[in-house]
């Protein structure tokens, strides 16, 4: 007897084990994803990673959207929007619009978030993205006046991209850090429940407003931190993940010979440079002499890292921006062609004729890293190599311990020259270069209404980054999208997973 | 008198083989010793002379030519075990990459084999209150995890050759110090230490001249078993990215590196396991053959 309710006991486990792999599926029009990096806080404010962006695409709304495809201006939250005068922007706003927690949208919303992401002390991750802006005011129940600090061309850019309308009773009770864990937005998805870092799960708003955004189709998405490639790649074969995304090109191009996957690779907006300490914050280092970070940018093997390593859609870069965003002006940048002995007679020059040792930091992509340390030995440059998590990394970087590293930016997809260039050359806490020349020309450049009078001064301040090599740019990056066959995905250039125009086959 | 007749065999079963002979015999008899000599040997010798043995340069990248397979997957004979993710000579890595294995188990070992000795060997020796300190260090000693200790300290230092040899032989000791303890203590009660005590030995020539040569067997077969901790240990922080940097060639690095590729090119992870397999097996075997053959009384 006993025996045999301990073996109904094992079989009865057995079938919902059995049903708990099997939950969640197209049959059960559950998309499951994976992310690679851990996620630090889902309140998009505070984050300043990839996976942050996606879920802050899927959970918010911004006042405007820009169609992908065609780059237009498309009202979201606001129905319409005009400059009344350089610094004031008048938006009329959506009715009818609530919260995932019932909230209703309207001015007040507006009023809170952008007055809370303005202040500084607030401390907003990526300044960049919020600093433009001075304050909100309310005019009446559904109209709201934006005013800046200063001119402030890109605004409608950024209103379309980073900066996100949060419910002001909720955010102003539960703060960045309750937001975090439970994230309360107007956009296409809900979240049903975040573990930090690891896990979270989104359900289909189903009273979403008719947004430019579309409706989105499928019910539910199982989200994932998943660091390992190979282990997305086995979930992916035996069937408990559907989507993967930043599948490095090797992998790609295999997975690509399968019959039950597709695979499609886009460009991104993303820029892989390295960085060198030209001001000597991190003490007294070789990179504060012209000849070294010259001699670092004929070092590097451009064409070749973007055709064996990179391959797809990336391309090389030579600007400190990636070149579709406005005023990245690709002819204003120096050029450093691959020679390998320039390289050497350079760190001749400056004193270094056997080369010397640094330390060169990394935070992904450790195999294009090794790369390029290997070309940097090549010519002298011995390294001490130190990979660490981008947070980490980030906060060296903050207080200018390093001296050489590897990294990269997205620019959050902003299709303006000012979200990469403005935001590592303005004397900021990451700007290892603070050149007054460069500062001058990018207050003016950032500021100035005329389309024409910004170029001009891109075009300058790029030239004077890239003539003085503060950094060496080297390439784009581009992202493959793998998923099943059941998956319908066509995805954009900026390396946004939009979950809303994803649906079943 | 005439010489002894060797021919005759009833002399020569009274005088016998000699000790000597009868260890070589006994040496050469035993296969599991042999064949961790002779893999151990070549091992060695590969890695002293890796510049003229490497057909490329182990540090030479060519992307072009990025993991190409090696011979026996379908590769040509330029990269005969092919080229890994950033196209360097697979087999010339191999080659490098022992140096880097041999060097931190030799060194490893021997840091901690004297560190080791020289406590256990005291504790046992002299017992009462140097006993009771040394067998505490010992129980600190292994209640320290020594993976989660060498990561810890690595990642605060920073993961270089030099850092991962000093960090290893300053963790293994522990074992040396409890065999020596305990093999001192049985040999300090025989009657050749209490002999060598009586005609006015000094401690150090009791020590060095009649215990040391009656456990040395006891610490061969330690110094064999740390030497592949060591090994293990160094590949296994390589793997994960603590132990010796890139770009020098080091077998867990190796693994680390391919294992990106893992599903779809299985021989970048294969290649140099099978290689680190083969020469902890090799040291186990010489070690546990170096016992059977030094103290075949204790086995029968």
């Amino acid at each position: 007897m006993k025996q045999s309710s301990l073996r109904h006991a094992i079989a009865g486990l057995a079938i919902v084990a059995a049903s708990g792999a099997a939950y969640a599926d197209k049959a059960n029009d559950t998309l499951r994803v994976a992310f690679t990096k851990e996620l630090e806080n889902v309140d998009s404010y505070f984050n300043s990673s990839r996976e942050g962006v996606v879920l802050q695409r899927a959970i918010w709304d911004g006042l405007i959207y820009r169609d992908p495809a065609t780059n237009e201006y498309k009202g979201n939250l606001a129905t319409s929007w005009e400059w009344i005068d350089d610094l004031t922007l008048e938006f009329k706003l959506r009715e009818g619009v609530t919260f995932h927690n019932g909230e209703p949208f309207n001015a007040d919303d507006v009023v809170y978030t952008v007055n809370f992401v303005a202040k500084e002390e607030n401390g907003v991750k990526t300044q960049r993205n919020v600093n433009w802006m001075k304050s909100a005011e309310k005019i009446d129940e559904y109209t709201v006046r934006i005013h800046l600090k200063d001119k402030f061309p890109a605004a409608i850019e950024f209103l379309s991209g980073p900066v996100s309308m949060y419910p002001n009773e909720y955010y102003a009770e539960a703060g960045p850090s309750g937001m975090g864990l439970e994230p309360v937005g107007t956009g296409p998805y809900k979240v049903v429940s975040v573990t930090p870092g690891q896990h979270f799960v989104l359900e289909r708003n189903e009273t979403y407003h008719d947004s430019p955004k579309g409706q989105p189709e499928i019910t539910n998405v199982d989200i994932r931190t998943i660091p390992d490639v190979n282990t997305q790649m086995a979930e992916l074969f035996s069937g408990s993940l559907d989507l993967i995304w930043q599948v490095p090109a090797d992998q790609a191009e295999k997975l690509a010979e399968m019959d039950q996957f597709t695979v499609t690779n886009e460009s991104t907006m993303r820029v892989g440079y390295l960085s060198m300490d030209a001001a000597g914050r991190s003490g007294d280092t070789p990179f504060t002499n012209l000849k070294v970070r010259q001699a670092v940018n004929h070092a590097i093997n451009r064409e070749e890292l973007v055709a064996a390593l990179l391959k797809g859609k990336s391309k090389v870069v030579w600007t400190p921006c990636f070149p579709s965003q406005f005023g990245c002006v690709e002819e204003a940048a120096e050029t450093y062609e691959y020679d390998p002995e320039k390289a050497k007679a350079l760190l001749a020059e400056a004193g270094y004729p056997d080369g010397f040792t640094t330390e060169l930091y990394a935070y992904r992509d450790r195999e294009y890293a090794e790369a390029i340390l290997s070309y940097l030995n090549a010519v002298g440059i011995k390294s001490d190599f130190k990979f660490l998590q981008y947070s980490a990394l980030r906060e060296l970087n903050m207080t200018g311990d390093v001296p050489l590293a590897f990294l990269t930016w997205g620019s959050f997809s902003v299709n303006d020259a000012s979200a990469m260039v403005s935001q590592f050359f303005k004397h900021g806490s990451l700007d290892d270069a603070r050149d007054d020349q460069v500062l001058a020309d990018l207050e003016v450049a950032d500021s100035a209404t005329d389309p024409d009078t910004r170029v001009e001064h891109y075009t300058k301040a790029i030239k004077r980054i890239t003539e003085q090599a503060y950094w060496a740019p080297m390439f784009s990056y581009n992202t493959n999208y793998v998923s099943t066959n059941e998956v319908e995905y066509t995805p954009t250039a900026d390396e946004v997973l939009r979950f809303t125009t994803m649906e079943w086959k | 008198m005439t010489q002894p007749d060797t021919q005759d065999p009833i002399l020569a079963e009274i005088t016998g083989p000699t000790p000597g002979q009868m260890l070589r015999k006994r040496v050469v008899g035993h296969q599991g010793l042999m064949i961790g000599v002779v893999v151990l040997v070549i091992l060695t010798l590969i890695a002293i002379f890796a510049p003229l043995l490497a057909p490329h340069d182990p540090y030479a990248q060519s992307l072009m030519t990025r993991m190409e397979p090696p011979v026996f997957l379908g590769g040509d004979w330029e990269h005969p075990l092919g080229t890994d993710h950033l196209g360097r000579d697979y087999l010339s890595r191999l080659i490098y990459g022992a140096r880097v294995s041999l060097m931190i188990g030799v060194i490893a070992a021997l840091i901690s084999g004297v560190i080791g000795t020289a406590m256990g060997v005291a504790a046992g020796y002299f017992g009462g209150r140097v006993d009771m300190v040394v067998t505490f260090l010992i129980n600190v000693r292994l209640a320290m995890p020594v993976v989660l200790v060498a990561l810890a300290v690595v990642a605060i230092l920073g993961g270089s050759l030099q850092v991962v040899i000093v960090v290893l032989g300053l963790l293994l000791w522990d074992r040396f110090a409890v065999v020596m303890r305990a093999s001192t203590l049985q040999v300090r009660g025989r009657e050749y230490v209490a002999a060598a005590r009586a005609i006015g030995a000094s401690t150090p020539r009791v020590i060095l001249s009649e215990i040391m040569p009656n456990i040395a067997n006891n610490l061969i077969v330690v110094v064999t078993l740390e030497m592949a901790h060591a090994i293990l240990l160094e590949a296994a922080l390589s793997f994960l990215g603590l132990g010796v940097q890139p770009p020098t060639p080091s077998w867990g690095l190796m693994v680390s590196e391919g294992k990106n590729m893992m599903l779809f090119e299985p021989w970048m992870v294969l290649i140099p396991g099978a290689v680190l397999f083969i020469l902890v097996l090799a040291i186990n075997l010489m070690g546990d053959g170096l016992r059977d053959v030094t103290a075949p009384e204790n086995r029968s």
